[in-house]
């Protein structure tokens, strides 16, 4: 092993502590990738947002065929575990459009099957957390913007939204943080994100412990940056009431 | 100002409101006429709230008909909205808009529904608020006002619609005893100048003060109505004479 090691020209001299010499040859790759992560949780999270606001409102409107749609949607999507998701649109799909029903010339990159991926698992959640949000406001808010003669939308936009956004602020970036972790799941699929170029790197040095070590420091730096934010835009929130 | 009873402002027929399997309402009608004061009594759960919620269909109505302001509201088909806009309601808890304050409260509805230009509606809404005592509480928020002052910025922002009718669903029930009166004190306000107005109360005082007519309502049915005097000092019905006994 040693002797692999010191077959590398980018990892052997000097009696530099491993760390060091995987951050020296390997650091500006780990760093890119860890933009990809950044990139892939971004696209998953703009489309789940949408995603999540859509089945979140047929959700609570008053038409159960909109309820049934939404009702159906997250539980097929809290149901199928994410790895699971990845495969079918990344492998699945294509197969499906090319092979079976002879629609010539569909692929997928990565990042587009990532992205809808994400977008799909965490805009399930996101459905719910804006379901819960919006029924925590008091049913009077909304019937009080009706008696004054706001259609539902309007009331909907004017009054409910913008209550119920304050008590879901937690809850949603909560839900940011694990889709930007569950970004790791996707390397399986071959998107080159933080994970996914670990491994390389680990193939390369055979350095796990070390490689390793490096991509948990980094996920808890970003990820804890974030909640800091999280925490202190609460914050903001609460005294602004 | 008197009672027109030349114009029927709410029309009433065979008013029926089934909850599931449970019937609140049964069978109501009635017809309240312009300026009136109509004041509902009648124990818990006899459909009071209900039937006050079906005049501008804040409840879908089972079965029957009911006519305000010319408009068949039972009719799937009218814009509902329309009506309300005309008909403003105060509720039990106030349901201040939490995330606006008491000016934005007053001129969402105008200004949203093209009623008044933003100025002309603050316009109106800071007379209204001196009218009920709060013009210097424009700028504060729901959550910093007491109950009585929520119920009165309530009363303004259902006035800021300028509306031909005013719906109470017992306005001073959520209230501290010390902040009914300054409540009922905007309503007799409102009634003198000849709004016409439908309450729900437990203040027999007041009914008895500003009521032209009072409805006794129990089981679904109204079961008697009259003048204040025939009502509280005379009723026919057992169920009434036995409800009066309680609460008087």
């Amino acid at each position: 092993m040693v002797n692999l090691r010191a077959m590398l020209p980018a990892c052997n001299t000097k009696g530099e502590l491993p760390v060091l010499q995987i951050l020296n040859v390997y650091g500006d790759l780990l760093l890119t990738a860890m933009g990809q992560t950044l990139l892939l949780a971004l696209c998953g999270l703009f489309f789940a947002c949408i995603l999540g606001l859509i089945f979140g409102l047929l959700s609570v409107v008053r038409n159960k065929v909109c309820n049934l749609i939404a009702a159906v949607f997250v539980d097929a999507i809290r149901g199928v575990p994410m790895i699971v998701l990845a495969y079918f649109i990344y492998f699945g799909v294509p197969y499906l459009l090319n092979t079976i029903l002879g629609i010539g010339g569909v692929m997928l990159t990565a990042l587009q099957a990532g992205t809808i991926c994400l977008a799909l698992n965490c805009g399930a959640y996101m459905a719910e957390i804006i379901r819960a949000g919006i029924e925590s406001v008091d049913r009077g808010q909304m019937e009080a913007a009706r008696s004054v003669g706001l259609p539902y939308w309007r009331a909907m936009q004017r009054v409910v939204l913008p209550q119920a956004i304050r008590t879901m602020i937690p809850s949603i970036i909560n839900q940011f943080i694990i889709t930007l972790k569950d970004t790791s799941i996707l390397s399986v699929i071959g998107f080159p994100e933080l994970v996914n170029t670990a491994k390389n790197v680990v193939a390369n040095t055979f350095m796990s412990f070390q490689t390793w070590a490096i991509v948990a420091v980094m996920y808890l730096v970003v990820i804890t940056t974030l909640s800091r934010v999280a925490k202190h835009m609460e914050r903001r929130l609460r005294y602004g009431r | 100002m008197a009672v027109n009873k030349d114009c029927v402002k709410i029309h009433v027929e065979h008013l029926k409101k089934n909850f599931g399997k449970l019937e609140v309402l049964k069978d109501v009608s009635t017809d309240i006429y312009e300026g009136e004061v109509v004041v509902i009594i009648g124990p818990s759960g006899s459909g009071k709230s209900t039937f006050l919620r079906c005049l501008n269909r804040l409840e879908e109505i089972t079965g029957g008909e009911v006519i305000v302001d010319d408009m068949r509201i039972t009719d799937k088909r009218i814009d509902i909205n329309k009506v309300r806009e005309n008909v403003g309601m105060v509720f039990q808890h106030f349901n201040l808009f939490a995330n606006m304050n008491v000016l934005r409260n007053l001129t969402l509805a105008p200004v949203d529904l093209k009623k008044a230009d933003k100025a002309a509606a603050e316009e109106n809404a800071m007379k209204l608020l001196a009218r009920v005592g709060l013009a210097d509480k424009a700028l504060a928020y729901p959550s910093q006002l007491s109950g009585g002052q929520k119920q009165r910025v309530a009363i303004a922002r259902a006035l800021a619609m300028n509306p031909d009718i005013m719906l109470f669903d017992e306005p001073t029930s959520a209230l501290d005893p010390e902040m009914v009166g300054e409540v009922l004190e905007v309503m007799k306000e409102l009634a003198r100048e000849g709004m016409t107005m439908v309450i729900v109360t437990h203040e027999m005082g007041f009914a008895r003060e500003v009521a032209d007519r009072v409805l006794f309502m129990d089981g679904g049915y109204i079961l008697e109505e009259g003048t204040p005097e025939q009502v509280f000092g005379n009723p026919q019905n057992p169920r009434t004479q036995d409800f009066l006994n309680k609460v008087l």
